[in-house]
């Protein structure tokens, strides 16, 4: 699915969010989308999803202005969006039922994406019984299980560490490459913006706007990111990060 | 939620063991102090009981105390967690519901005792529908406070995955309130009771458990009294602490693995 953004402006009251944003991203491609706290980059992916509706401008799917939420733009929230009540299973089965598939058909094909996510075995566990991780690449079965064509994704490894963040890149990247959606990645780590995506934006503070966009369309990429050294530097640079030391 | 916070297993049997003998305990010291006509002691009681228990007529009172209690409870349930979902979600008719239920709560239920007799007669429903009464208002209210506190997040997510307005109350909204729903449920019972027991006394329709103890004090028979008093209190007991709490246990079993 291809997506559009055509001058498109978000306030929450007084509070002016998002300003003049347009763009626009083809299917299958991979853009990550970093900035300072609180820029609105999380509003962006609630303006794709359907949950919020833009102030100003447009939101286009595949031509179409986005009225509402819908199976096919599926978003991994920041926080914990597990519920609580549900075991993994029923929760990535849910995302299924809500569609109308039966209940243990919905079962069946949430037992084999926990497979996918290496989670044999914690089908009838509640997300308070497992790790951070682990409830991560449940939201993430979840989210896939719906074969949806946009995937939004906020900050999904934000809380995890460094070791457990790379392990679930892989993850996301192998499902990604077979069902090739296209893919607004939020995040706070440059180093996971390099590695996944097609393209980088890099977002000023509140109202957000663009301050420069890189390109690594065809990149072949392994977790050693030395090559990319120079875009790294400029990125942080952009965010306002020192990358030199001070000579006095 | 797996902390030690509450008492499980032995130890909470061993409290309440230990409740109910202090319970009975300043009983029967009272039994012992004044004279038998006045506070009859445990035994003669318990004797008392186990031929009630074989009387047609006290198990037919029984049996229409419990009916009225079941039809007025299971009517307030129904609409409590009806309206309270709804008002939960619907803020403008949530402000107008709780402000009603705040002006009606303020009336002890028995009051309308009076009024009803006259409108539906004399006879079951004035008594069901003081239970109703009752037992709606704690219902509703915490059904519908825990509805307006369920995370947004919870509800986005729903959305997101392509819920419908009614998926979202059925598959969000219930589960997500339903310990302070149960807890509502535990509450409304306890009121539920109380006004069964004080319309039956009033009213004097039926052989129920009101009834038979408002008769008995008339007679000045008080081992009938105490009897009574202690059949009251041993089916709400076992009402609340073994059929809801284990509905409790059950439907919450994921806060207590
Ligand atoms: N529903 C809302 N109502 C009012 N203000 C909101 C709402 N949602 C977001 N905001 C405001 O919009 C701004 C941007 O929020 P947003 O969550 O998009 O930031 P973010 O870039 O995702 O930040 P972070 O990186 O910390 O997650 C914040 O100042 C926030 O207070
Ligand atoms: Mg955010």
């Amino acid at each position: 699915m291809q997506l559009r953004f055509e001058e498109v402006g978000k306030h929450f009251g007084q509070l002016e969010v998002i300003k003049g944003f347009s763009g626009e991203f083809a299917q299958g491609e991979l853009v990550a989308l970093v900035g300072p706290s609180g820029c609105g980059k999380s509003t962006l992916l609630h303006l794709v999803a359907g949950l919020e509706k833009p102030s100003a401008g447009k939101v286009l799917a595949d031509g179409r202005p986005i009225s509402g939420p819908h199976p096919s733009r599926t978003l991994v929230f920041q926080e914990h969006a597990l519920y609580p009540w549900l075991s993994l299973q029923a929760n990535v089965a849910m995302a299924l039922e809500l569609q109308g598939v039966s209940r243990q058909e919905a079962f069946e094909l949430a037992q084999g994406w926990l497979e996918r996510v290496n989670l044999k075995g914690f089908e009838d566990y509640y997300p308070h019984q497992v790790s951070g991780g682990m409830r991560q690449r449940t939201a993430l079965a979840r989210a896939f299980i719906a074969k949806p064509e946009v995937l939004l994704l906020d900050e999904p490894f934000g809380a995890l560490d460094a070791l457990t963040r790379m392990a679930l890149q892989d993850v996301l990247r192998e499902l990604i490459e077979e069902h090739q959606p296209t893919v607004l990645l939020v995040t706070h780590d440059v180093d996971e913006a390099l590695y996944l995506a097609d393209h980088v934006l890099v977002f000023s503070a509140r109202p957000a706007k663009v301050l420069q966009t890189f390109n690594f369309t065809h990149c072949e990429k392994s977790h050693d990111l030395s090559e990319f050294a120079a875009e790294r530097r400029e990125i942080l640079r952009l965010l306002g990060i020192k990358t030199e030391v001070a000579h006095p | 939620m797996s902390q030690q916070r509450r008492l499980t297993g032995p130890k909470k049997y061993v409290a309440v063991v230990l409740a109910v003998l202090f319970i009975l305990l300043i009983w029967q010291a009272a039994a012992w102090s004044l004279p038998d006509f006045l506070m009859p002691g445990i035994p003669t009681v318990l004797e008392r009981m186990q031929a009630a228990v074989q009387e047609a007529q006290f198990r037919e009172g029984l049996l229409g105390s419990m009916s009225r209690l079941g039809s007025g409870y299971s009517f307030a349930l129904l609409f409590g967690i009806g309206f309270g979902l709804v008002g939960g979600v619907l803020f403008f008719f949530r402000e107008i519901l709780r402000s009603a239920i705040v002006i009606l709560q303020s009336i002890p239920s028995i009051a309308w005792v009076p009024l009803f007799l006259i409108v539906m007669g004399f006879g079951n429903l004035p008594i069901i529908v003081v239970v109703a009464l009752a037992a709606f208002f704690p219902m509703a209210l915490s059904v519908m406070n825990a509805t307006e506190s369920v995370q947004p997040v919870h509800v986005s997510a729903a959305r997101v995955m392509g819920a419908s307005r009614w998926q979202l109350l059925r598959r969000v909204y219930l589960p997500a309130v339903m310990p302070e729903l149960i807890t509502g449920a535990q509450l409304a019972f306890g009121n539920a009771w109380r006004a069964l027991i004080s319309a039956e006394m009033l009213i004097g329709f039926g052989q129920g458990l009101g009834r038979s103890l408002a008769y008995s004090g008339e007679i000045a028979d008080m081992t009938g009294v105490m009897m009574n008093i202690l059949v009251i209190a041993i089916l709400a007991t076992l009402i609340d602490q073994v059929v809801l709490e284990k509905f409790k246990q059950r439907v919450l079993r994921y806060q207590y693995v």
